[in-house]
């Protein structure tokens, strides 16, 4: 019974576990050789039937497995999530603690300043007046340093946030000139000239509000670095392997090269307390991270600063995109 | 109650200014200095008893500055005034000169108490 081998061929790597195919592949062929061909042939069927239900059963682990392995990277991910949410709390810690220091001097200082006002007012003298230019300066710096610390936590739960994006076909050109549209006027208030060197780009697929908040924040960095006069370059272009590439590019002071490898970290500014709080960078790298592509700066002595995203004509992978889609199905 | 000389070395321009006020209407004799450079320059001028110190700076930040600082004001005690509270650091700064460690926020009174204590322990004297 020949063909016997032939229906009982192995057809995967999990179905060569099964320990019974090779016994019931071996009886067959005893049974077809000694006993004639219809007892071959049971067997045949049998160990046929054996092998579909172990094959059926061995797709079933493979599925599992894979299920398991995607969660182990999503643990994985995870715990790199917590880690970076650690060195957060530690970076809040500090940055909230300074603010709340002056919080805390400026209700020094109110009572320092009521002490006097209300001996004067004992005595019934008019110092009523300079208490209150007193009061009222110290209220509105108290108020200023709560506005600053809520900028800080809202920002931090906004990096916090899970960040899944929602990918749809999109003219990149269109989003890099709305963005550039946004903080034009801006821009000439302040001698700055944006120039804008727009390439011919495949259509890609993306996020266009993830993509439009990096693209903004690099605008704003750029303005901020040039302070006054001085002009931005935003260059768009089609890179190899169907990916595009924005670049925005600023001809202020650069970044030295010690603060190159810090910059994308959380909470690493070089601005004046409270003018940043060091987590645009971080929160753009993440996103553009997020969508499949790269983040990075580049730095010459008197030529300024450039950053470069690099996306993929699909936004995030297979992967990335299932989980967008899903998200969007709830509405996320 | 003796007036010591502060050095309050911050910069942040609100804080260093509150802290000048606060310090100043409790009967002591302070003046701000907005970066290790500027803190220096104050040092030559002028000799100091204490000197309360920020760590993140612009420029040479604060465990950068201490030895220079102790250099020019051997007889000062620093105090580190900082919003980290990390261990290392204070292990840090402690080795490196500074007399004691303090986390923002504090009040002046607490900074006039860890003075008090500073000065106590190294018998230059009490408040």
């Amino acid at each position: 019974m020949p063909d016997g081998g032939g229906l009982l061929g192995p057809s995967g790597p999990l179905a060569a576990r099964s320990p019974v195919w090779p016994l019931l592949l071996g009886l067959a062929a005893l049974a077809a050789a000694t006993a004639g061909p219809w007892p071959g042939l049971i067997l045949a069927l049998a160990a046929g039937f054996v092998l579909w239900w172990a094959s059926r059963r061995s797709a079933g682990a493979l599925r599992r497995a894979r299920e398991e392995s995607c969660e182990l990277s999503e643990q994985l991910i995870q715990s790199q999530k917590m880690a970076a949410l650690g060195e957060l709390a530690a970076g809040i810690a500090h940055e909230i603690n300074n603010p709340l220091g002056i919080i805390t001097q400026e209700a020094e200082l109110l009572g320092l300043a009521l002490e006097p006002v209300e001996a004067a007012q004992r005595d019934g003298s008019p110092l009523a007046a300079a208490f209150l230019a007193e009061l009222r300066d110290g209220i509105g710096e108290i108020m200023r340093q709560v506005n600053r610390c809520s900028d800080i936590t809202h920002k931090m739960l906004n990096f916090a946030r899970k960040v899944a994006p929602v990918c749809q076909p999109s003219d990149v050109n269109r989003l890099v000139e709305d963005m550039v549209a946004l903080v034009e006027r801006e821009a000439t208030k302040q001698d700055t000239r944006i120039v804008r060197m727009y390439g011919e780009l495949p259509r890609v697929t993306t996020d266009p509000p993830l993509l439009r908040q990096v693209v903004l924040n690099l605008l704003n960095n750029a303005m901020q670095a040039l302070e006054r006069g001085g002009m931005i370059f935003v260059t768009t272009r089609a890179a190899e392997d169907g990916q595009i590439a924005i670049e925005v590019r600023d001809t202020g002071p650069g970044i030295p090269a010690a603060h190159l490898d810090k910059i994308f970290n959380p909470f690493f500014t070089t601005k004046a307390p409270g003018m940043g709080t060091g987590l645009g960078l971080a929160i753009s790298q993440r996103i553009v991270v997020g969508l499949g592509g790269t983040l990075t700066a580049q730095s010459l002595p008197d030529a300024g600063a450039a950053f470069v995203i690099r996306l993929p004509a699909t936004c995030g992978g297979e992967g990335e995109r299932r989980h967008g889609a899903a998200d969007q199905g709830t509405g996320h | 109650m003796t007036s010591l000389r502060f050095l309050v070395v911050d910069d942040e321009e609100r804080f260093r200014g509150n802290l000048v006020k606060l310090l100043t209407a409790k009967g002591m004799q302070a003046e701000g200095a907005a970066d290790a450079e500027q803190a220096f320059a104050a040092l030559r001028r002028e000799a100091r008893d204490v000197i309360l110190l920020d760590v993140r700076m612009p420029g040479m930040d604060g465990v950068a500055a201490l030895p220079g600082l102790k250099a020019l004001a051997p007889e000062a005690d620093v105090i580190v005034l900082t919003g980290h509270a990390s261990v290392d650091d204070a292990a840090e700064l402690l080795a490196r000169g500074a007399s004691e460690y303090l986390v923002k926020p504090c009040t002046v009174d607490e900074i006039l108490d860890t003075v008090a204590v500073v000065r106590d322990r190294r018998g230059a004297g009490r408040l």
